[in-house]
């Protein structure tokens, strides 16, 4: 069998130039803080680099990398904020999230933030996941270490509350 | 046929009889169809958000990290016995760090490291205007008890001696996402700088030599920033 060459550096750098926009933005939508987001970005590509000749050429080198930045956001995020997707118990609540968040949020797209805004940690980071970044239910579970019927849950609640919003929003404008 | 069997069907997620009985109810129920439509035109609106780009410094810091792990490994080749990775000795080190606490930063190679990374002290004003004094003052305490950790570092490269730097790494970054949250975006890029000495300093292998270089950097631009900072907070109005 021939053996594969890992992707070279100039590869890393050229996913880095075009495609590093869309992993920034995939892990600011899961941590909704720039600083996280940033460092996701930064460990991702020290991962990815470190496991290099792991890398398969089925699969391309940036989604490969965003992948990697998804898990070491969430990563960031479970340490910044223990037991968050252990307990969801707490999560019905949500939207009151303080002028911080709001600053942060305001890098997110327009409609979105403000949608966004209405939803709690665990069903924001359920819908991006599933619906932004297309993962299996059991995936998101498995990742998430909670069962697949909350990941299901968290995703029912989080449409029905952003589609109420979209509505409200359209209202709104005409 | 409720909103939620919808939903999983739009992500593609029900399998066999539920699959079969969604495609049934929305070929002969008209509500159910338009009901369908309505949520797959809600979601698709959702779909492909504006992208907000990053900007250039921090894609380029990026491109740096990749430029340094690549560099660790050439130098590694021609030198025996060098462990990029063999400085974390404890389990706990390793686990913070192959989550990628800036592992891939490690330098070496012919010139002395010291000189390869630049701190932007000088570059910072005086001035943090839209600073706390609060945070002023916790960021001058962290910067202090940086420097006394860093001059009672053991001069063995062992876990403890990363442990210890790994400490002062996680301070670094709350205080630089304090920073951006001040407002203070050169003083959160400076303190990110720090990290990527601390981190070489880490080290294992590093040259005694080149050790010795990086504190007596980080001494100085710590004593440069701790200015700064004073001189900036005597600036502030005094109140009662």
């Amino acid at each position: 069998m021939k053996s594969q060459a890992p992707p070279t550096r100039a590869e890393f750098h050229e996913a880095i130039a075009h495609r590093s926009d869309r992993w920034f933005a995939a892990c600011l939508k899961i941590t909704r803080d720039r600083d996280l987001a940033q460092d996701a970005v930064q460990e991702a590509l020290i991962s990815a680099w470190e496991k290099r000749h792991q890398f398969r050429e089925t699969a391309r080198l940036d989604t490969w990398i965003h992948r990697i930045a998804i898990n070491a956001a969430l990563q960031l995020l479970r340490r910044n904020r223990p037991g968050l997707f252990e307990s969801l118990a707490g999560d019905i609540a949500g939207g009151d999230e303080g002028p911080e968040a709001a600053q942060q949020a305001r890098e997110l797209d327009d409609e979105l933030r403000a949608a966004f805004g209405g939803l709690t940690e665990i069903e924001r980071v359920c819908f991006v996941l599933k619906h932004l970044e297309q993962w299996r239910l059991k995936e998101i579970a498995g990742e998430l270490g909670i069962r697949t019927d909350a990941v299901k849950q968290a995703v029912f609640r989080a449409v029905k509350k952003l589609r109420a919003s979209m509505h409200h929003l359209k209202e709104g404008a005409s | 046929m409720n909103d939620d069997k919808l939903i999983l069907y739009y992500y593609d997620d029900l399998a066999g009889a539920e699959r079969r009985e969604v495609e049934r109810a929305l070929a002969g129920d008209p509500a159910v169809a338009a009901r369908f439509r309505a949520l797959k035109g809600d979601l698709d609106d959702f779909s492909d958000p504006r992208v907000t780009p990053p900007p250039p410094d921090m894609v380029q810091r990026w491109h740096d990290t990749i430029d340094r792990a690549a560099g660790i490994a050439s130098p590694a080749a021609r030198r025996p016995g060098f462990h990029s990775w063999s400085f974390l000795l404890g389990a706990a080190v390793t686990a913070a760090l192959a989550a990628g606490i800036g592992l891939g930063i490690l330098i070496s190679g012919d010139e002395p490291a010291a000189t390869r990374i630049e701190i932007p002290v000088a570059g910072l004003g005086t001035a943090t205007p839209g600073a706390q004094p609060a945070f002023i003052r916790g960021l001058r305490l962290h910067l202090k008890e940086s420097e006394r950790s860093l001059a009672s570092l053991p001069a063995e490269t062992n876990g403890d001696r990363a442990v210890l730097i790994m400490d002062i790494i996680e301070q670094n970054r709350l205080f630089a996402r304090a920073a951006r949250r001040n407002d203070a975006d050169d003083l959160a890029r400076v303190l990110r700088a720090f990290e990527l000495v601390l981190v070489e300093l880490a080290a294992e292998d590093i040259a005694p030599e080149d050790a010795a270089a990086l504190r007596a950097k980080l001494k100085f631009e710590l004593n440069v920033m701790l200015t700064k900072l004073s001189r900036s907070s005597s600036d502030e109005p005094h109140s009662i």
